[in-house]
């Protein structure tokens, strides 16, 4: 039972992350109804630029030393004495990494946020009010574009990435057996939840939030209502690609940086569809379901079957909810 | 000249070839293909046989979503099954002579294919469009997790690939480049020649139905799930036939090589070539192949051939093959095929009005 809650706690964690990357699908597609296959890509980029701007320019010898690794008198002090491996000394390590943490943040949520602009004024503007099918393909196509780029870029092996919070294991007891839990990850959980959570409230209360809902609704008739869809549609992308950056910058710090980051929009892109395209809180049930049975496939039938959990969950959903579970059902007329 | 397509009687009017133009084309390049092995070297050799398997994968892949309009962006998946039965059933009928093998191998290699195809194809019933593409997608994912599986090893050889039988078509060994050129281009013709025939049939025509407005073509009587699922299963069996050629044309066969890179591949080639069209997964595959070959060319004379330089090679062409894809989106969605007809048409009417 104890073990059945620790992996159930894990599904939630990265269901939690899952959610955060979907949601950059979700908003792409509400505002523009073009399903961004290149999401996963997006969020590569993301990592890589938390590596840049966290790693390797605090590395650089024109960099200030503060930002590299933050040494401040008190600090110094405070960590004499300590002993290895206690709660205290991992909270200090963190905070001297705080500056470059911030720093790598920042920077990756502005380039990406650049990016995401710069694709949709290249690649999908001249594409509005064509058929749906040829700027999906685009996004297929930016699928390469990205990849080649991103080995371009980058050719230096990506090295340790500072953890977002401090990685303290906690550890407590829950019907006799021990349940591990690491700080950084559930930082990461509570992250991602506020920043779908106030995408979700933004969409629902605000100003933009609502054009963007009217977009969805009827792109001409909005259009007509003194909206300007093209600038909803370069929202959705500079939000779909800032949340994208976070996303990339946890899952840096989970699982290293790696081109096959990549590959995971895939099986988010399958959560996405499994919950239904247009809504949030049904991505937002795919998704923490989907973690968890991944957790729980990984407990009962070891890591490697976990990969096509979601795979198999959006094909098994699909064929019984064609519109994903809270997805709308399209209307077609002949 | 226009007047030279005149047509005295039916016959004429529904031949393949019904101008002299289109005739001129194909028995010329037929006749290049037929000179091709004498004069090229055997990188060009490798070069042509890669771009026949690539081909009759891109015509399955154009029955399915060119013709009937149901995107897929998972046949690779189809070519790795053709590939892998291909192996499994040459070890399991080893007893049998060896002349004969491949030609009970092949068209079981096939059929296992657009068995799988219709299995595959059971979503598009109730979805279409970009559903349909991400399930497609999802299922091919699957296909290759589980041939990597270590349950399905003693098989298909897991993550370290399987070596695969040599061809021999009734004593004759197929063991040289030059000699798998003659069958991958004998078979990529007929394969051309039967999806364009398949186009003017009954079922062709339902296919086209289903593209153009899959409600309207159920109301006009035709069964979307006979003739969905018959279009998957065409696909495949395409797919299925490429793979085994695959199969018999490397000597060792990898998971990796089935996997999102091709079913991408495939997709590209049919976009740039022109889809719903029979030549244009001739020239897609043309271009796919060839344009990364000449960035490494290119490449190489640019870098002086210094190893250090030689490894953005890979990445250049990954941005130039995403461009490529891109560019015809945005510029020429009809793909090649618009531009030959485009240059066709004004030879046909010249001297008179061009375009």
């Amino acid at each position: 039972m104890g073990q059945f809650i620790q992996f159930a706690i894990n599904g939630l964690m990265s269901g939690a992350i899952y959610a955060l990357i979907a949601v950059g699908i979700v908003s792409v597609f509400k505002a523009t109804k073009v399903v961004n296959f290149a999401h996963g890509y997006l969020i590569m980029f993301g990592a890589y630029f938390y590596f840049t701007f966290a790693v390797i320019i605090p590395g650089q010898e024109w960099a200030p030393a503060w930002l590299a690794s933050w040494q401040p008198g008190w600090m110094v002090e405070m960590r004499q004495g300590l002993n290895m491996f206690s709660p205290l000394g991992a909270v200090l390590d963190w905070a001297a990494n705080v500056p470059r943490i911030i720093f790598g943040l920042i920077g990756a949520v502005l380039c990406n946020a650049l990016l995401g602009m710069l694709i949709e004024r290249s690649l999908m503007r001249p594409l509005m009010g064509q058929s749906v099918f040829a700027m999906i393909m685009v996004t297929v196509g930016l699928i390469s574009i990205l990849s080649g780029a991103a080995s371009l870029i980058w050719t230096a092996d990506a090295a340790f990435v500072p953890h977002i919070a401090p990685n303290t294991p906690i550890r407590f007891e829950v019907f006799g057996t021990m349940v591990f839990l690491f700080g950084a990850d559930i930082v990461n959980m509570i992250i991602a939840l506020l920043i779908f959570g106030g995408i979700v409230a933004m969409v629902k209360f605000t100003k933009s939030g609502v054009a963007i809902r009217a977009t969805a609704e009827d792109q001409s008739t909005a259009y007509s209502m003194g909206i300007s869809v093209p600038k909803i549609f370069s929202r959705a992308w500079i939000l779909a690609s800032a949340t994208g950056a976070v996303a990339g910058a946890i899952l840096a710090t989970r699982n290293g940086i790696s081109p096959s980051l990549g590959l995971f929009g895939f099986s988010v892109l399958a959560i996405v569809l499994m919950g239904g395209l247009d809504s949030y809180v049904g991505c937002f049930i795919a998704a923490m379901s989907v973690g968890v049975l991944e957790a729980m496939t990984q407990w009962k039938l070891g890591g490697e079957w976990a990969e096509i959990v979601p795979y198999v969950a959006v094909l098994v959903v699909i064929i019984f909810r064609p519109h994903g579970l809270m997805g709308q059902k399209e209307v077609e007329r002949i | 000249m226009i007047n030279g397509n005149l047509k005295a009687d039916y016959g004429a009017d529904e031949r393949v070839l019904n101008n002299r133009n289109k005739q001129l084309f194909v028995y010329g390049s037929m006749l290049l293909l037929a000179i091709f092995p004498f004069v090229a070297g055997d990188y060009a050799m490798l070069m042509a046989c890669k771009m026949g398997i690539l081909l009759i994968a891109v015509v399955g892949v154009n029955v399915l979503t060119g013709y009937t309009g149901l995107v897929s962006l998972g046949h690779g998946a189809f070519v790795a099954i053709g590939a892998y039965a291909t192996v499994v059933f040459s070890n399991l009928f080893s007893g049998l002579p060896e002349g004969i093998l491949p030609l009970i191998v092949i068209p079981l290699a096939v059929i296992v294919s657009a068995l799988v195809g219709i299995i595959v194809g059971l979503p598009s019933l109730r979805v279409k469009g970009l559903y349909l593409a991400v399930a497609t997608l999802a299922a091919s994912f699957i296909v290759t997790f589980l041939i990597e599986q270590d349950l399905f090893a003693p098989w298909t050889g897991g993550v370290n690939g399987i070596n695969t039988p040599t061809a021999n078509l009734l004593g004759w060994e197929l063991d040289t480049k030059r000699e798998m050129y003659v069958l991958i281009t004998v078979l990529a013709l007929t394969t051309l020649l039967a999806a364009q025939n398949l186009f003017r049939t009954r079922v062709g025509r339902a296919f086209i139905a289903i593209r153009d407005r899959d409600y309207s073509a159920e109301i006009l009587g035709i069964s979307l799930l006979r003739y969905k699922l018959m279009s998957f299963a065409i696909s495949a069996a395409y797919c299925g036939l490429s793979g085994a050629l695959f199969a018999y044309f490397y000597a060792r066969i990898l998971p990796e090589q089935f996997e999102l890179d091709l079913s991408l591949e495939l997709v590209a080639a049919l976009i740039v070539g022109g889809m719903g069209r029979t030549m244009g997964p001739v020239f897609g595959v043309f271009i796919v192949m060839m344009v990364p070959e000449l960035i490494k060319i290119a490449m190489g004379a640019a870098t002086g051939g210094s190893l250090e330089l030689a490894r953005y090679t890979g990445p250049v062409q990954e941005i130039v093959f995403g461009l490529l894809l891109v560019t015809f989106l945005l510029k020429e969605p009809l793909g090649i095929n618009q531009i030959t007809d485009r240059i066709l048409r004004s030879a046909n009417r010249w001297p008179f009005a061009r375009g």
